[in-house]
This record gives structure tokens, sequence and C-alpha cells, in this order.
């Protein structure tokens, strides 16, 4: 290798570690973009942590009650809306009453948003589902943690009427529902706080209720200390936990969709670390020589 | 053209706006996001007083006045009036005079805030958590539990001599905490690959709505 | 040259075979089949024999509305005739009275927990102190045998939660670690804590933006004004405030909460103070932006591109805009010293920013910076309190590898 290369190859490794980062940009653009054209599905290996939130709500009996809570917002409806709406599936499937609620404000509309795309679904539609008897959408409360604590030990403190402004005793589906007791499953959505956190310190820890969650990408990692001492059933983490879910439900949606979207942007991401570390390591390496 | 399309293509028009800020920063970045910023404190405002200050302080001292003109009887509503009366009192920061009394309010909310969360934390994050962290270091016939359990070990006890503040780093005891300094660092590879993940999540949602809401390229 | 070119050659084939390799892995996970249904057969088998030993009690560790009632099981659960299916627990408020059903538990449960309702109204009210008579119900093939009638039990609150424990001695001594060092930090008593990178590139970070005439930008977060993150901020924004009064550097702090805006406002103004320089405080530096999570850092992002700042501090909670705010100030080319207790958010700053206090460093640095006696009492009460976790975390694997129960059962905790 003479002088002259030896020059070429160092401004060649200078040049791409000083590349433009628009061009970045552009790979991941088109990385993510393109896929999307394509209609391929990928085989989603499920993980045990997202197999604990099926288990959870697929052990249920035909009957039972699960008190929803959606707390994000529109900022996390890729990650979150495909869990909100797979979720309804397994539910309204399995014959179990749903009782929405929510610890932010776009929580319970984002709810509304996945019922109606749930709602389309022939078999869904069969089922004949009834707002009051079937599911009740208790809206939103200010309070965070504090709600989830009175909650515990009274439904209508913290919840006197409905969205709609129904008295909850009004409510055929709410009668005989005072706390936590009377529900078998509190199901979470999270992109933050108020959150999954919140309701296991106050929920889980204080009055022994089950707890299954589905979580944006950047949480899910904090909460499987949770998961691994009992005090969650499972996560479902980001878009991927919500193509697992889909996955054991049998009706792939959007989340199994883009996890080839996905893929091919991690790919590039991993090509471009991988290039990266190799200019700099060999520039360092020059230097030294 | 109704009212969906027409939300539609403002909501591709800003996103392309915002969008065009990773080529640089423009007037039409500039626009979209003084628009976004303008638009969110508008919606928090209205949100603040449709969701927090009306159904809990008004609907609450307006149940409490009906029990006592209608019943005669003292209703328990009555205490959000001392909610209602910390709320002025840091709206008081406004006069310079009688400012200090603001403070009063942001004693109770830190106060409180602190006595509900202490044994919260303690427990569930506490606690439980070196309870689930008590492992035996050998688990017979089973060698993929026993080496996780020591790395669980390791890693823990490692990473708390790292946040040990009363002892410099030196020694075996500044070994330790190199240990626990690479658990962290792997621990926050995992964590930015997750956030990665999160993030292109994010984007593919936005491509979706503009090739598939808006633009209809995508069934 | 050759490299140059085979590595653009290289590239593309490469790029090419994942797209193939991952349009390949195109199969599902089969869907779950759906299992057969049992039909169970008559049968002509006596009814199973009866529980026996039928005892209640109240149930511990309750709000005083729960009665536990308890059983030996049938000799044909299990055994015998083998005809126990479940088991059904009745309740009278008289031994002769008329019986009414309080629940099922399945065959070779020995319990079963009478759960009521606190509320007079409630359906389900179990009153406190009244005594209730149970007797407890074999069943199988349609046929059953009931047990005697237990003794009269009642049920009643208990003032103290025995399963909690472990965190009253918990909370007992953390506390006692931090008032005593609190009270050796107040009589004066010097508290070594360790020096940290972050904290000694404050100092440095700010004589660069003084030097360079540009302004400082202090970033406190997305948290609340009752958040410790946010707390800790403040006490740093203190020492930070004082310098730049000192220095006569301008410092920018768009906030997110109005709360916050008027802490710092006060932090800034004592600073400004202190430092003797009153006048020269701007409170218009100290602004709320908005308190919606993108659009505020669509805000700062602008302000940073614009006002082009020598130093950022992000100091405080952080959640999803952590990278964004650590790339943009990267682009703008200033100074960043981050520190935040959000772990999902760490890693963003350790890789975005020159310095970063990881979680609890973020609280020393306040405590080290602000030398404040509760702030040092408390950090080294949390590090004494860190000192038993680890020794217990030792005596626990050691115990748990050994199999010392006893020493296992410290840490239970009854929910």
């Amino acid at each position: 290798m003479n002088q002259e290369n030896m020059q070429e190859e160092k401004s060649f490794w200078e040049k791409l570690l000083a590349i433009d980062r628009r061009i970045i940009f552009l790979f991941i653009i088109v990385a993510i973009a393109l896929p999307l054209f394509f209609k391929v599905s990928m085989r989603i290996p499920v993980t045990p942590v997202a197999e604990g939130t099926y288990q959870a709500i697929e052990n249920l009996p035909a009957g039972s009650k699960v008190l929803a809570s959606f707390d994000y917002d529109p900022g996390s409806m890729p990650e979150l809306q495909p869990m909100a709406e797979a979720f309804f599936r397994h539910a309204f499937r399995n014959d179990l009453k749903v009782v929405i609620m929510g610890l932010w404000p776009q929580g319970p509309l984002q709810a509304n948003i996945a019922l109606e795309e749930v709602f389309q679904d022939e078999d869904v539609k069969a089922k004949n589902l009834q707002y009051g008897v079937d599911y009740v959408n208790l809206g939103f409360t200010a309070g965070n943690e504090v709600v989830i604590d009175r909650m515990g030990h009274s439904f209508e403190e913290s919840y006197p009427r409905d969205g709609q402004g129904t008295p909850l005793s009004e409510i055929p589906l709410m009668r005989g529902v005072r706390n936590y007791d009377n529900v078998d499953l509190i199901f979470n959505l999270s992109a933050g706080y108020p959150g999954t956190q919140e309701w296991v310190q106050y929920a889980v820890d204080v009055f022994h209720v089950k707890l299954a969650a589905g979580n944006t990408a950047v949480q899910a990692p904090a909460m499987y200390p949770y998961v691994q001492t009992g005090q969650l059933s499972g996560v479902l983490g980001g878009m991927k936990g919500g193509a697992e879910y889909e996955t054991l439900l049998g009706i792939p949606g959007r989340a199994v969709r883009y996890m080839f979207s996905q893929a091919i942007a991690h790919a590039v991401i991993c090509l471009f670390i991988i290039i990266g570390n190799l200019a700099f390591f060999s520039m360092r390496k020059r230097r030294a020589s | 053209m109704s009212g969906e399309v027409v939300g539609v293509w403002i909501g591709a028009i800003l996103t392309l706006g915002i969008f065009s800020f990773l080529y640089k920063d423009n007037p039409f970045y500039k626009f979209s996001e003084a628009l976004f910023v303008g638009v969110s404190a508008g919606y928090w405002f209205v949100v603040t007083f449709w969701q927090y200050f009306l159904p809990k302080l008004i609907d609450n001292l307006a149940l409490a006045y009906t029990v006592l003109a209608v019943e005669g009887r003292i209703d328990y509503h009555w205490v959000y009036i001392l909610g209602g009366g910390l709320g002025i009192l840091m709206l008081l920061r406004l006069f310079p005079s009688v400012g200090w009394l603001s403070r009063w309010s942001l004693a109770f909310i830190v106060g409180t805030t602190a006595g509900l969360q202490f044994t919260r934390y303690l427990e569930s994050n506490g606690i439980i958590q070196v309870k689930g962290t008590i492992l035996p270091l050998i688990v017979g016939g089973d060698l993929n539990t026993t080496i996780g359990n020591i790395v669980i070990v390791v890693g823990t006890f490692c990473g708390l001599i790292y946040f040990f503040f009363s002892k410099e780093h030196r020694g075996a005891f500044g070994g330790a905490a190199r240990i626990g300094v690479w658990f962290l660092m792997i621990t926050f590879g995992a964590l930015f690959g997750y956030t990665v993940m999160s993030r292109m999540s994010l984007l593919i949602g936005r491509m979706d709505y503009l090739f598939s809401n808006w633009l209809h390229l995508i069934g | 040259m050759r490299i140059k070119r085979l590595f653009g050659i290289g590239f593309l084939p490469v790029f090419l075979v994942l797209c193939i390799f991952l349009f390949l892995q195109s199969d599902f996970c089969p869907a779950q089949e759906v299992g057969e249904v049992d039909i169970l057969e008559e049968s002509s088998t006596p009814p199973p024999a009866a529980p026996t030993d039928v005892k209640a009690v109240d149930t511990p560790n309750d709000n005083g509305h729960s009665i536990t009632v308890t059983w030996t099981l049938s000799v044909d659960d299990g055994a015998g005739l083998g005809n126990v299916v479940s088991y059904e627990v009745l309740r009278s408020d008289a031994p002769d009275g008329e019986f009414e059903v309080r629940g099922l538990a399945p065959a070779g449960e020995e319990s079963f927990e009478d759960k009521g309702a606190k509320e007079k109204g409630d359906a389900n009210y179990l009153p406190a102190g009244v005594d209730f008579y149970y007797k407890v119900r074999a069943k199988g093939d349609g046929l059953f045998s009931d047990s005697e009638v237990s003794a009269p039990a009642h049920a009643y609150g208990q003032w103290y939660h025995t399963g909690k424990t472990p965190v009253v001695v918990a909370v007992l001594a953390f506390s006692t670690f931090a008032l005593v060092f609190i009270t050796l930090a107040r009589k004066g008593k010097k508290l070594y804590i360790r020096p940290l990178a972050g904290i000694e590139a404050v100092d440095e970070a700010i004589g660069r933006a003084t030097e360079m005439g540009k302004p400082i930008l202090y970033i406190l977060g997305l948290g609340s004004a009752d958040m410790i993150a946010t707390i800790a901020s403040f006490t740093i924004l203190s020492r930070v405030a004082k310098k730049v009064a000192d220095y006569q550097t301008q410092i920018l702090i768009p906030c997110n909460d109005p709360i916050n805006m008027a802490v710092a406002q006060e932090t800034v103004r004592a600073a400004y103070l202190e430092a003797g320089r009153p006048d020269q405080y701007k409170e218009e530096n100290i602004y709320y932006l908005t308190s919606m999570q993108f659009a505020y850092v669509a805000g700062v992002n602008g302000i940073m591109l614009r006002e082009k700042p020598a130093t950022n501090f992000y100091l405080g909670k952080f959640y999803a805009e952590s990278l964004l705010l650590a790339e943009t100030g990267s682009l703008a080319g200033s100074i960043q010293i981050s520190g935040t207790d959000e772990i999902a958010q760490i890693p963003f700053f350790v890789a975005a920013t020159d310095y970063t206090l990881i979680g609890e460093e973020l609280y020393a640095a306040s405590a080290y910076l602000g030398k404040e006696p509760i702030l040092l009492g408390t950090l080294k009460g949390q590090d004494w309190g860190k000192a038993v976790v680890m020794i217990a975390l030792i005596l626990g694997a050691l115990a748990a590898t050994f199999n010392f129960q006893f020493f296992l059962n410290l840490f239970r905790i009854q929910l």
C-alpha cells in the first residue's frame, strides 16, 4: 500500500464520518417508506413478557370484567393504537366486559377511535355489543395516582358519571362494580406519567389486583423488573409488542404490517453503526501509526 | 370537500413543514412550529379549564352549595375550597408584594407528593425489587438460570457500588464500580435500541399517514 | 482507492441481501387450535363425604369485612370415591337459620375468603362485629354433603398490617439515617461526597459562554415542581445563576410548566441579589412556552438555532424529547451538560451530550453544589441505606443458595 492510497483512505474515512446527516435521513426515510408499499408479513417470534399479557386476558372466563385504562395521547398512536385494537378484538372475542377509563385527557378518545375501527369487523358486529352492557367509557378524570388509589375504595368517587354524563348507578355494566374487588383484570396502555408504574404502585401493591400492560418501547424495559417480581403479568413493548399480540390472537393488523418497515430500518441503522465504528477505529489506528 | 379531507390535508402539510427542518431551518418549518406551539398552548388551556378546573373545583363546590341550600347540611365537598384557595395563592405570584404567599401552595404540593410517594416507592420499587434480586447463585442442573442469577446479583450489587457517593472509587471498590459502569452502559445500549425502535415506529406511523390517509397510495 | 471501490460495490449487495433475507421471513405463527370439549357422563355413585373440621376466623390484616373459612378435605377428594368436584361455602347469622351460598372453591382447596363490602347499602355488605356461622358443602355428580356448622366468627378490622412490617422497618431505617446525617450536617460536620465529572464541567461551561459572549440555555425538563429531579435542577440552577450573575452572562430559561417558571424566576432573582447585581436580572429571559411535550421541543429547538447558546444545561425530568433537544444543541455547536433520573433517556444524553449526570448523580450534584445540610444529610442517609441493601443482597443470595428460609422470609411482604 503506497503513500497516495493511505492519503485517499484517510480522507475517505474522514469524509464518511463527516457525511452530511441529510443523506442518512434520506436512507432512513427510504428504508421506512418503501417497504410500506409491499404487503409483506414477517414471522413474529413472541417473547415471554408479551405472552404474559396475552395469557392474562385469555385465561379470563366469559363475562369477566376488565378495567382498561388508556393513558396515552395521539403522539404515541403508532405504537399503542394497534395494541388497543387488538385488545378490544381479544376482549370481545372472549365475551369479556370492558370498562374504559383514562388518566390522560386524550386516552378515552383514543379508546373510542380503536372501538370505531374494531366495530367494523364482521365477527364483532355479529355480537351486537351494546354500550352500557358490554362496554362503557368512563372518560377522563384528573388526579393521576390519587385517582388510582381512590378507585381502590370506590369507582364512583372518581367517576360519578361516565363520559356521556350518565350516572354510574344507571349503567347496567357498572352495577355491582364498586372497586377493584369487582374487576378481574386491569389492562393499561401507557406512554408516560401517569401510567403502568403508578398502576403497579397504587393498584397492584395496595389492592392486590392483577395488571397486564402495553407500553411504548421507550418505557417497556423499565417495566421488566415488575414482570420479574410478578407485580405485572406481562408487558407489550412498542410496535413489536403490538405485532406479537396480533400474532398470538391470530388477527394480523397494522403492527404486523409495519414490522417489515421496522426491520429494514433497523437493518439500515445497524449497517450505519458498523460503518461508523469501522471508520472511527480505522482513523484512530492510522493516527496512532 | 368534507371537513375530514381538509383536516387530512392540513395535517399532511404541517407534517411536511416539520419534516422540512431535516433539510434546514426555513420559514415553512418556523410557521409550522409556531402554529404547533400556539395551538398546543391554547389546547392545554381548554383542557385544563374543562377537564380540571370545571369538574374538580366548580362542580364540586356547586354540589356542596346545593346540598347546603336544599338539605341544610355541610357536605364534605366543601373541602375543595382549600384547593381553590391554594390555587389563588399561586396566582398571587403576579403581585410582587404578596407573591411570597405562593410558596405555601408549592410547599403543599411538594409535601403531599413526597408523603404519598415515599412508602409506595419504598415498597414497590425498593423492597419488592430487592426481594426479587435475592436469587440462588447456583441452581442445580440448570446452567442458564445459574448464569442469569449470577449476572442479576453481580450487576445489581456493582451498580449500587457505582452510585455510592460516600467513598471515592479506588482499589477494589473502584473495580466493582467499574463493573457497575459496564453493566449500566450495556443496559443503556439496550434502552437506546428500544428507543430507536420507538422513534422508527413513530416515523412509520407518519409515513403511513402521508401515503395512506393523504395520498391513498397504500390500501 | 481499492477499499473505497470495494466498499461502494460491497454496500449495495449487502443491503439487497438483507432485504431479500427479511422478505423471505414471511410465515406466521400458526393460530392456536381450539381444544375439544369433554362431555361429562352421568354417574350413579353415592354423594361425596362431607368435609370436616370447618373453622371460621376473621381474615387478618384487612379492613374488617371479611371472614376466612377453612376445612379438612373430604375423604372422597382425590381418594376414596374421588367424586368431589367443588366445595360450596354457605353462611347464616344463626346456627339453625337459613344458609346462603357465599362462594365456590375447587376440589383440593382447603380455604375460602368470604369478602364483603363495607358500605351498608351494598347488597354484599358484611358488617363487622356480627357473628356468622358457616358450613361447607362437598359437591360432585349432582349430589352433595354438608359439613357440621362452624363455631361463630365475626369480622373486625386491624389497625396494623403485619404483612407490611418490612416496609415499616425500611421507612424507619431510611428516615433515621437521613435525620441523623441532616443533624450532623447542621452541626457543621463535614460530609464527604466524591467528586463528579459533570459538576466540575459546570464552571468551565459557564466560563466558555462568557468568553464567547453567547447566552446559556437552561432547560428544567418536563417534570412538575414537585418532582425530585426538578427540585434538584432548581438547586443546580441557583448555583449556575449565581455564576452567571458574577460573569454577567445571559441565561435563557424557556419553561414547560408555569409553576416551574415561577420558581425559576425566584431562584434566578435571588441568585442575582446574592451576587450583588439585582438590576441585571431580566425576568423576560425566563418564560413559559407550552405544556405540550413536542410543541415545547419545537420551540426550544427554534431558540437553539436562532440564539446559538454556547452552553446548554438539560437537568431535570425528560421523556421522549431528550434526544431531539441534545441533537439540535449539538448541531448548534453548544457544549452540553445533562442529567436526568429517567432511565430511558439517559442513553441519549450519554451519546449526544458532553457530560451526563446519571440518575442519582443529579441529586448528588444538587447536594454537592447547594451544600445545604438537608440535601447533604439525605444523600448520606441514602448511601447508608444502599449499604444495607448491598449487604442484604449478598447475604440473601447466599441464603437463597443454601436455602436458609428464615432470612428469605424477612423480605416477604404480604400484599
